[in-house]
């Protein structure tokens, strides 16, 4: 069972940086937010699945019987949210630079390009 | 005490700021100069100690833990140093402030306040017993003499000049940082005192050569030794006030100082004084070779300056009691001196305009006091009796000739000191005395605080030699004492009868006066030999400056011109690399899970459907395919969750999902549809074989974590005390809202601040357009969904309610229900438009957000009140009529969040669909 989730996991990373590696913006944020998944899933996965059984102490008991393990998934849920987050932000990003630029492949927005090439010396500095 | 001392020189220099903007012209620098002197008073207290052979030591713990003391010790050797620095910066101060009167007052403010802290640095780092904060004192100095060599910001020189003191002085502070540290870790322990105590112990180590060779290189930088010996001259670019105070009295002898401390573990090594003696021999040539070259009369000065400062290099490098007597002596004598005829220059270069040797003359019937001050100091430059300087020359030939050191240095020595009483006479005699009628006028006459410093110091010299009693018994014999390590009784006295080292003085004022008969026609004669020019070590800095440049410039154009895509391969293909590499080279093999478990049907159609939506969304063409993918990955994430017993989990990443598909859909219908490949054929098979490497990795890595047993103990901690102590049954909840509470206020402020990202990019512009298009209504929606939006507005909200409410016993919590009801008005969003929503939330959401997020931090106030700790939930019971219930703080907590993510959402929900509706 934990196999499958590693093999998913794994699978997931794969693809997500294959999309990551593309000059289209929005592949780029898919595939983040594909590799945000995965890591998720990797995070999950730490807890060694086990037990299926919720992390909730049951009526009656004191403690936590046996059950998935708590901390990994306190982990995972803010990481979900912040994940999405991120890839909302980056989705606006986008659509401002279409609508700025006018494009969305990664080697056309060159807007910082067009102030010059930092590494050429400036003329006549102190010396 | 000294603490107080240096702490009250520390907050004074920082006052000088904002007082010296206020007060008027002509009484800046008197004032100011109280604050030197009132510490020069300070310090003059210790006398009777000082003056007893004892020392005065202050330890104050600054972090007991790593073992760092602040410690501050007066010897008799910082006393010295005390007392020059506050007594000479008193004058320099009283100086600038008439030196700078056409300046603006925030100038003259910068300037005299740049002056003291110089003065507050020094004085920390001659009292300083840790070698830690001695350094931090030490590049302190660097700093500000950066800063005042550069403090005509407008002057390309200015600016070159203060670049390079900073590169040469910073860098030795960069060797003697790598020395102290090497002493720290080799001793144990950082005091001054114990590693000279300690030396024969570092000369065991293999790292004696080193701390002995960073040790030089900081003294041999800060002192401007041969070949660091160039940034002196430059330095000249600073206003006459700071070169006066700064390179010749204080900061261009911290090299010295340094040296005499460490003088024990120099002297273990046997090539540590050769070495010394060595650079210093050469600094005194080269120094004396181009003070004799020099026109400008602040170079000629600083030229010189360079050559003192090698005979006290020399001084110290040589051995016997005589040597330290004599450095001594020499040290005071020169900063008496020196000092006085920089001022003297500054008063003509401020009064003529002038600063060429050749071009001043007949300067005493202008500047009368001025001309008498300079004759003073070089009278006692030239080593003349009855003046100090005399005596210190007398000193130097005796330690000369008790030392082991022969021929060589004696006759270096001979040499230099007749040039420089040759440039002593020249910088005197042609100026003011000579010349009569190359000067027609001056601007500025004499002003008694131009006078006040060079005349004190001038007559200064003159009355210690008189009257040595006092000076013997309280400055010179207890710091002669320090540097030696073993009490010396000093006898300075003016006549001790016809002696070798007397017929040496008058062979070297002969000599000297002869060189400055002859001055014109030699100096003329060195600077035609134009071939040295390109042999100057400041040549050599330019070059490795421009080497530096070019290939930093290469090294960019390799590294840095990448697309963000090849970056991106570099990164991933690296770390792939390197770890593969790990692994083979360890030969490891990776231990796979003894019990791979019955293989179900559900979970393995549930795996290959995730795996089918990634491999789409990677493989489509267009957008909307490659987001649909993505979605279905998601769904299937949090099936995952679901089946693997994580249900919060599962809520959060449906929640997410419906909320992505809602988002990115606003985006999508902006943006155009079609999304060809933007890579050649090729170059897609490269990602793909990179990307293959690195799941492959990950997955036999993951497999090696599954068969790796997992330490439980603070799950299981969690497990036991979740109910027992924070009285809740969902262990997540509670570690979320309870035991790492701190970390999910973190998360939430992120969350936050992700809604003022969105709203800076989405809100007021978008508000803006939409006013200047014509509004349109909403188009149509579905009529079942405008039908249902209402009931399922309403069900949502109250359902996120519920679950808020339910989320520390049962499965929910703050970020579940949150985003549940940011559903609630998407749908409200997309049914009936975007004003609609907005009107049933009533507030903006990014005060809902920003309140959210205040409620969550206040929710750990109450806890931080009655128990000291913030963010200790308290619980209340409340009754109300025949029900009881149990409710604490972490209800405000998960209210918090709630209203964050709501709040967050809502910014980027409103302002997409905003967009998306233009």
């Amino acid at each position: 069972m934990s196999v499958l989730l590693a093999l998913v996991a794994s699978g997931l990373v794969g693809c997500g940086l294959y999309m990551v590696l593309s000059r289209h913006v929005v592949r780029m944020v898919l595939g983040l937010s594909l590799l945000t998944t995965a890591v998720n899933l990797v995070l999950f996965l730490t807890g060694r699945v086990r037990s299926t059984q919720p992390p909730l102490i049951r009526e009656g008991s004191e403690r936590l019987g046996d059950s998935a393990d708590p901390l990994p998934q306190a982990l995972v849920l803010t990481a979900i949210v912040i994940g999405f987050a991120l890839t909302v932000i980056l989705a606006v990003l986008t659509l401002r630079a279409w609508r700025a630029q006018g494009t969305v492949r990664s080697d056309e927005l060159r807007a910082a390009r067009a102030l010059g090439d930092p590494s050429t010396p400036e003329p006549g500095g102190d010396r | 005490m000294l603490l107080a001392l240096l702490l009250a020189s520390l907050v004074g220099s920082a006052a000088a700021w904002p007082l010296g903007r206020t007060l008027g012209q002509r009484s800046v620098g008197w004032l100011l100069a109280l604050l030197p002197a009132a510490l020069f008073a300070g310090f003059l207290r210790f006398a009777p100690i000082i003056a007893a052979g004892r020392e005065v030591v202050e330890r104050r713990g600054w972090a007991p833990s790593l073992g760092v003391e602040l410690t501050l010790r007066l010897d008799g050797f910082a006393f010295l140093f005390c007392l020059l620095v506050t007594g000479v910066g008193a004058l320099v101060v009283i100086y600038a402030g008439a030196y700078l009167a056409e300046r603006t007052a925030a100038d003259r403010a910068r300037f005299l306040a740049l002056t003291l802290l110089f003065m507050t640095a020094m004085l920390g780092t001659v009292l300083a017993d840790d070698l830690i904060a001695l350094f931090v004192f030490w590049e302190a100095t660097s700093v500000i003499s950066f800063l005042l060599i550069g403090f005509d910001v407008d002057s390309p020189s200015a600016r070159r000049a203060a670049l390079m003191s900073l590169r040469v002085t910073a860098g030795g502070g960069l060797a003697l940082l790598a020395a102290i540290l090497l002493a720290g870790a080799v001793l144990g322990s950082y005091s001054l005192a114990e590693v000279a105590s300690r030396a024969p112990q570092l000369a065991g180590t293999p790292w004696i050569g080193a701390i002995v060779a960073g040790v030089l290189v900081g003294a041999c930088t800060k002192s401007a030794q041969f070949p660091f010996h160039f940034w002196l001259p430059n330095a000249m670019q600073a206003p006459t006030p700071a070169s006066a105070y700064l390179h010749s009295a204080t900061m261009v002898k911290l090299g010295i100082y340094l040296l005499a401390r460490f003088e024990p573990v120099i002297a273990v090594v046997p090539w540590g004084r050769d070495t010394v003696v060595g650079i210093a021999l050469a600094t005194m040539l080269v120094g004396a070779f181009l003070a004799m070259r020099a026109e400008n009369y602040k170079a000629v000065l600083a030229y010189s300056t360079v050559a003192s400062l090698g005979i006290l290099m020399m001084l110290v490098g040589m051995d016997g009691p005589m040597a330290s007597v004599a450095m001594i002596g020499f040290l005071v004598a020169h900063a008496l001196y020196k000092a006085t005829l920089f001022f003297c220059a500054g008063t003509v270069i401020h009064a003529t305009g002038l600063s060429n040797l050749r071009l001043l003359g007949g300067l005493w019937r202008f500047l009368p006091v001025t001309a008498l001050a300079s004759m003073l100091a070089s009278l006692s430059m030239a080593g003349l009796p009855p003046f100090f300087g005399f005596i210190s020359k007398e000193l130097l030939f005796e330690a000369q000739i008790e030392s082991s050191w022969d021929v060589v240095p004696m006759t270096v020595a001979l040499i230099v000191n007749s040039v420089i009483v040759g440039v002593a006479c020249v910088v005197t005699l042609r100026p003011f005395f000579l010349g009569r009628g190359r000067v027609r006028e001056v601007r500025h006459r004499e002003v008694t605080a131009l006078l006040v410093g060079p005349m004190l110091l001038a007559l200064l010299g003159l009355v210690i030699s008189v009257e040595p009693d006092w000076f013997d018994r309280t400055v010179l014999g207890p710091a002669v004492s320090a540097v030696y390590g073993a009490p010396i009784v000093v006898n300075v006295q003016l006549w001790h009868g016809v002696t070798p080292m007397l017929l040496l003085s008058m062979a070297v004022v002969t000599i000297g006066v002869l060189l400055f008969v002859y001055w014109i026609p030699i100096h003329q004669r060195l600077r035609a030999q134009t071939l040295l020019d390109r042999y100057e070590a400041e040549h050599a800095y330019d070059l490795l400056l421009r080497g530096i440049e070019a290939a930093a410039r290469r090294v960019h154009a390799l590294l840095q011109r990448l697309e963000l895509r090849d970056q991106l391969g570099v990164i991933f293909g690296a770390a792939a690399a390197f770890v593969a590499w790990g692994l083979l080279a360890a030969r490891v093999t990776p231990r796979l899970p003894g019990d791979w478990g019955a293989l179900r049907v559900g979970p393995a159609l549930m795996a290959l459907v995730g795996l089918a939506g990634a491999i789409g969304a990677a493989r489509a063409r267009s957008v909307l395919g490659a987001m649909i993918g993505t979605g279905l990955v998601g769904l299937v994430a949090a099936l995952e969750f679901l089946t693997y017993g994580a249900p919060d989990i599962a809520l959060t990443q449906f929640a997410v999902e419906s909320l992505v598909v809602v988002l990115l859909t606003a985006v999508l219908l902006v943006l155009p549809l079609s999304a060809p490949s933007t890579r050649t054929a090729r170059a897609r098979w490269r990602d793909a074989a990179l990307a293959a490497a690195v799941s492959l990795l990950l997955f036999v890595a993951l497999l090696d974590m599954i068969a790796t047993p997992q330490p439980t103990e603070v799950s299981a901690y969690f497990g036991a005390h979740s109910l027992v102590d924070a009285l809740g049954r969902n262990v997540v909840n509670v570690i979320l809202v309870d035991f790492r509470g701190f970390d999910t206020l973190g998360e939430t402020t992120v969350i936050a601040l992700a809604a003022v990202i969105g709203w800076s990019l989405l809100g007021p512009r978008g508000r803006e357009r939409a006013e200047r298009t014509p509004a349109h209504a909403a188009p149509r929606a579905a009529f079942v969904l405008e039908f249902a939006s209402p009931l399922f507005f309403r069900l949502l909200v109250l359902l996120s309610i519920v679950v808020l409410l339910r989320g520390h016993d049962e499965i929910g919590g703050g970020f579940v229900g949150g985003l549940t009801a940011s559903l609630a008005f998407a749908i409200v969003a997309l049914a009936q438009g975007v004003d609609e929503a907005r009107r049933r939330l009533r507030l903006s959401p990014l005060t809902l957000a920003g309140g959210g997020l205040l409620l969550a931090v206040a929710s750990g106030l109450p806890g931080l009140v009655t128990h000291g700790d913030y963010l200790r939930h308290l619980w209340f019971e409340l009754h109300a009529g025949s029900v009881q219930l149990e409710q604490g703080t972490t209800l405000l907590f998960d209210l918090g969040v709630y209203l964050a993510v709501l709040g967050t959402v809502l910014t980027f929900l409103f302002g997409l669909a905003q967009e998306a509706e233009r």
